[in-house]
Formats: C-alpha cells, sequence, structure tokens
C-alpha cells in the first residue's frame, strides 16, 4: 500500500514531550497515541493547559517529541533533519494561529502568496492566480491589494486560512482559529473551514476548548492531562 | 523581481526614516572617507609636485673612486700622495647625448658645481656655485620667473644670486663682489641678477653663472661635476636613473632618493588616511548591525511565521543580508557622490595668495574602492542580525 493509499495521514505513537526549567521536569505529553484520518475535520478538545498546543506543534512539526514516533504520509518524521522538516512542512502543512500573525507590510495577495512564492523564488502568476483564488474562497476579493494593517480582525484571519491552504495542505493545524475573533466572526471562519475541508477534502485538526467552534468538526478527540481519552 | 529582494525591500521601506537615517548616516562615513582620500591624494600629489619642480629629477654625478694605493713592490712606486682623483665627468657630452634619447626628457643640464664665498667688505657668505650654460638657468628650476631684480642672464658673465643671500650681504644687481671658490681662486663679478624662489636652500645659499666663468674658479677646463635632467614624469625617474647606471659608470641618483623624508612624511600620511578609513567602515559596520538587530527584533514574530511555514533559514537570513546590501549600496552611492562634491567645493576655495586652501583631488577619492567596501561592510554588518533572524524558534515567537 502506498502513502497516498492509506487512510491514515498521521500515526503518533508513544509520543512524550517533557519540557525542562532548572531541575524541574514537566511532563506534558505522556506517551499519547493519535491517528488522524485524511479527509476529516477533528476538534482537538481540552481544558488549558492539558496539551493541546504542545501536540499540536509536534504534529506541525514545529517541535520534536521526546520520545514517540510520528509518522507522516507513511515517513518517519523523527529521522529528518531540521532542513527537511523545514521543507515537509512547507509542502504537507498549513498553519492557522489563533492570531493571524501576517505581514504587515504585504498586501493580502501576497501574505497568501508567500509560503509558495518563497521556496519558488519569485512570485510567479500561477502563485499570484491561487492566492487570488484562494482570497476568492474567503470572500477578500475586494480586498485583495489591501496591506495586511487595512484589514478587520476577521479578515486578517481569513487571509491567514488562505495562506494556510496555499500549498495545497495534506493537515491544516488550527490552534484556537477563532480564539480573538467575535461570536459572528468566530462562525463565519469555522463554516469557512468546514467548506474548505467539503469541498478540497483538505483535513482539519482543529484546537479549541470551545463546544460550539467543536459542533462544526466531524469528529472529537479529547486530551486530558497530556494524553488522548475517549469520547463520551 | 525575486520573491526575497521584494521582502527584503518591503522591510526597508515600511520605516522609510528609519531607513533613510540609516543610509545617511552611513553616507556621511562614505563622505569622510571620500574626502579624506582624495585629500590625501591631492595633498601627495601637490608636495610632491611642489618638491620635483625645483630640482632635479635625476641627477648623474662622477663616482667616488678612490685611486689604487701602490704596493711596496710596485715598480714605480714611491708613495701614494692623493688616494682621492678629482670628481668630474670627462665624457659628459656622451652622457648627454644618451640621455637625450629617453623618453619623456625635458632638460638636460650639464653643470660644474663648487663651494666658494662672497666677500663684501668684512662680511663673507658661504655660497653654493653652480656653473651652468647660459640658456639653461631654467633648466631644474623656473629662476628667470622668479627673478625680482636684474636678469638671470648668465652670458652677461656675472652671478645670479638668491634673495636671501644678497641681503644678507646687502647686494644689488649691478654690484661687483668678490668671488672666493674653495680651490682658492678669487674673481671680482657682477651681481647680474636677484632671484626668490620659496625654496630657503636656493635662496639663502646659491649662486648661478655660467659654466665658462665657472671652469677657471674650479680648474675645471672640460668636464663637468654633474648633469640634471627633468622628466615630464617625474615618478619615472628612478627608471630613467636605472637605464642610465647600467649605461654608465657614473653615480645616477633619482629625485625620491634624495627626498627621504617626503617619501617617509606621504607613507605616514597615507597610513593616518588608512587608518581614519577603517574607523569610518567600522562605523558603518555598527550602524548597520544595530539597526538590523534591532529590525530582527522587531520582526520575530513575521519571522516565526515565516519559519513554521516551512521558509528555510537560508531565505530569511538572505532577508536581511539584502537589506545590508541594499543600505550600503544606497549610502555609499549618495556618499560618494556627496563626498565628490564637498572635495569639489573645498578644492575651489582659495586663499588670499591664489593658492587653493586645501590641495584636494576629487577625481582621487577612491570611488570604486569605497562603494565595494561599503557594500561588503554592509553585508558583513548585516550577518549577524541574519544569523539571529534565521534562528528565531517559531514556537517561542508565535506564542507570544
Amino acid at each position: 500500500m502506498s502513502p497516498g493509499d492509506d487512510p491514515r495521514l498521521v500515526t503518533a505513537r508513544g509520543i512524550v514531550k517533557t519540557f525542562r526549567s532548572g531541575d524541574e521536569e514537566t511532563e506534558v505529553l505522556k506517551a499519547l497515541d493519535l491517528e488522524i484520518p485524511r479527509g476529516r475535520m477533528i476538534a482537538l478538545l481540552g481544558p488549558s493547559g492539558s496539551g493541546k498546543s504542545t501536540l499540536l506543534n509536534i504534529l506541525g512539526l514545529l517541535m520534536r517529541p521526546t520520545a514517540g514516533d510520528l509518522v507522516f504520509l507513511g515517513e518517519r518524521m523523527g529521522e529528518l533533519s531540521d532542513d527537511r522538516l523545514a521543507q515537509f512542512r512547507n509542502r504537507h502543512l498549513g498553519f492557522v494561529f489563533q492570531y493571524h500573525h501576517l505581514l504587515p507590510d504585504f498586501t493580502a495577495t501576497e501574505n497568501v502568496a508567500f509560503p509558495a512564492a518563497a521556496p519558488a523564488g519569485r512570485l510567479t502568476a500561477d502563485i499570484r492566480a491561487r492566492a487570488h483564488l484562494l482570497l476568492d474562497r474567503v470572500g477578500l476579493t475586494p480586498r485583495r491589494d489591501f496591506r495586511a494593517t487595512q484589514l478587520s480582525g476577521g479578515q486578517k484571519q481569513r487571509v491567514a486560512i488562505a495562506r494556510a491552504l496555499i500549498n495545497l495542505p495534506d493537515l491544516v493545524l488550527a490552534d484556537e482559529p477563532t480564539g480573538n475573533l467575535d461570536r459572528e466572526s468566530s462562525r463565519q471562519v469555522m463554516a469557512l473551514l468546514r467548506d474548505i475541508n467539503r469541498r478540497d477534502g483538505a483535513t482539519f485538526l482543529i484546537s479549541t476548548h470551545d463546544d460550539e467552534i467543536a459542533a462544526f468538526c466531524d469528529q472529537r478527540v479529547h486530551i486530558v492531562d497530556g494524553k488522548i481519552v475517549p469520547s463520551d | 523581481m525575486p520573491f526575497v529582494i521584494l521582502v527584503a525591500w518591503r522591510y526597508l521601506t515600511s520605516n522609510l526614516g528609519q531607513t533613510l537615517l540609516l543610509v545617511l548616516g552611513v553616507a556621511l562615513s562614505v563622505v569622510i572617507f571620500v574626502f579624506m582620500t582624495a585629500l590625501i591624494a591631492g595633498l601627495a600629489t601637490y608636495l610632491t609636485a611642489e618638491t620635483t619642480s625645483r630640482i632635479a629629477h635625476v641627477e648623474i654625478e662622477a663616482p667616488n673612486t678612490i685611486a689604487r694605493v701602490l704596493q711596496p713592490d710596485d715598480r714605480f712606486a714611491a708613495q701614494p700622495v692623493s688616494t682621492v682623483k678629482r670628481k668630474q665627468i670627462r665624457n659628459w657630452q656622451q652622457v648627454v647625448d644618451l640621455a637625450s634619447t629617453l623618453d619623456g626628457v625635458v632638460s638636460i643640464s650639464p653643470a660644474v658645481d663648487g663651494n666658494g664665498f662672497l666677500v663684501r667688505g668684512e662680511a663673507v657668505e658661504p655660497v653654493a656655485l653652480r656653473g651652468l650654460e647660459v640658456d639653461a638657468i631654467d633648466a631644474v628650476a623656473p629662476i628667470s620667473a622668479n627673478t625680482i631684480e636684474g636678469t638671470a642672464d648668465l652670458s652677461a658673465g656675472g652671478l645670479v644670486i638668491g634673495a636671501d643671500l644678497a641681503e644678507s650681504l646687502s647686494l644689488h644687481a649691478g654690484m661687483p663682489v668678490l668671488l672666493r671658490s674653495d680651490r682658492g681662486r678669487e674673481r671680482l663679478i657682477p651681481i647680474t641678477g636677484i632671484f626668490r624662489i620659496g625654496l630657503s636652500s636656493l635662496d639663502e645659499r646659491v649662486a648661478f653663472l655660467s659654466i665658462s666663468a665657472a671652469r677657471p674658479l674650479f680648474d675645471l677646463p672640460e668636464g663637468v661635476t654633474s648633469i640634471a635632467i627633468r622628466l615630464t614624469d617625474p615618478a619615472s625617474a628612478p627608471q630613467a636613473a636605472r637605464i642610465l647606471r647600467n649605461a654608465t659608470d657614473l653615480k645616477v641618483t633619482p629625485w625620491q632618493e634624495r627626498n627621504r623624508s617626503l617619501e617617509t612624511a606621504l607613507e605616514s600620511q597615507g597610513r593616518t588616511g588608512t587608518i581614519i578609513q577603517a574607523f569610518a567602515m567600522i562605523a558603518i559596520v555598527i550602524s548597520i548591525a544595530s539597526t538590523l538587530l534591532l529590525s530582527t527584533y522587531r520582526r520575530r514574530s513575521e519571522i516565526g511565521i515565516m519559519r513554521a511555514a516551512g521558509i528555510g533559514r537560508g531565505f530569511v537570513a538572505t532577508v536581511f543580508v539584502l537589506q545590508g546590501v541594499m543600505i550600503g549600496l544606497a549610502a555609499s552611492l549618495i556618499g560618494a557622490a556627496l563626498g565628490y562634491r564637498l572635495a569639489m567645493l573645498l578644492g575651489s576655495i582659495q586663499r588670499s595668495d591664489g593658492r587653493v586652501l586645501l590641495p584636494i583631488e576629487p577625481a582621487q577619492g577612491g570611488y570604486v574602492l569605497v562603494i565595494t567596501l561599503t557594500v561588503a561592510a554592509a553585508a558583513l554588518a548585516a550577518i549577524l542580525p541574519a544569523r539571529a533572524a534565521s534562528r528565531v524558534d517559531p514556537v517561542e515567537t508565535i506564542q507570544q
């Protein structure tokens, strides 16, 4: 079975993450197991300090686990160098954070395009067209040439979502993507993510502690005290 | 446009005021560099020209030949009477002919030189006598143009003396003076002209006369004691001297060897300039490095999101190195232009006596060197911030 045929996009086995502060060690993830199937929209639920963000950072290849195996598209991530991990992130992963982290001196189009344009070396017509298409999907065509500083909070987060999708990622990791938005904007963003999931088949793992946000997802995963616990 | 250049350009133009201030600061260092380079080059040219305008560029003399001491068993040996021969160039006409074949020769002036005294009443002044061909008085120094009394005509058979020497003996053109050579010959000779050239060694001590008048004074009926050569390019004197030295057995000295102190002074001046230029470069490196480091810190979250999106460390580092290069290029071009204008302006200011205030050579501001060095220094200065930027931990910055 080739990695493309495997219904499992990500397999995490025995993931441990320990942080050290002076002589004190804190185990945030405790032999955590998780499988993420393709095409699903999964809500990662858990109280503050349960390890949601740490797990997302590890699944997003931003952080290496202290122990355990992480297999992504059939490839063991622990064996890759930092540079190869960065390349893998660029090709297969998209991120949406609680704060948009847009580049303020760049237009909406350039912000969406940069994860594709930087490795390509140029902002090609093809990449620009793709960015415009994504901005159209998130309803920002009239604002595509506006600088990030000229957009509202909700608009910025929608640009961040488009940015996460520019390289057609296999997995989009969203860490409290509506945390900084009002209720109405939150609903709009979640409806947008669900629409992209349904139409494009992109897999989403969304960290939240909000049940209403989780209701947009088709699967819930609970993390408590660094371990995945069965859903009720 | 390559995307990395677009990002670097946007970063620079996002805070235009700060960037312009930085460019201006670096440009000022470039102005100092250009100004100092042009001034040092100008001073070197001026001092060299001042020195070489009044001296022989190549001086030919007879070598110090020591007569062989006769051995006791030599047939005609009696006792050595003198070990030193009279210094003279007997075949001087051949040497003059040879020298005239060299490139860039302006004048060749054979001379009968010697020391003597000018005696007037009870006053006695030492004098360096130069017997020249009658039309050669200006061959080494511009005596005619600087004659303040009488004429510089040697054909009249008189003496042309320096103004300071004339003053010390209260002499004026037309007055006779007793000339006593170091060979003990004496002659009453009229003062034909008095000159003031501004070089104390000439104004205080030298007296010119015709070569025919000098021969009997120094018991030298045929030869000459020296041959002075002037060249269109004084810098070529060592080369000309080498050719003449190889072709004759005479002592041939280029002006540089007679003016070692000038060479030392110019070298010291050059070293001082190099130190100032080095400090200007250090100032450039520090100002660019500190500003870009600040920018790295300010843009940590942006760099973090780039790294999270899988943009390589190389791309991030290149953005900052390019910023340094752009700042260096802009500042060096502006600084070079301002430096040129400043050098032109200060080089055109004249003193009350008509001479320039500062002998600057704006064309020799080292423009290619300063632009190259500034861009290289700016790129070097950007390496530390670029390295810091490429090491930003995306997790740390995104969570802040």
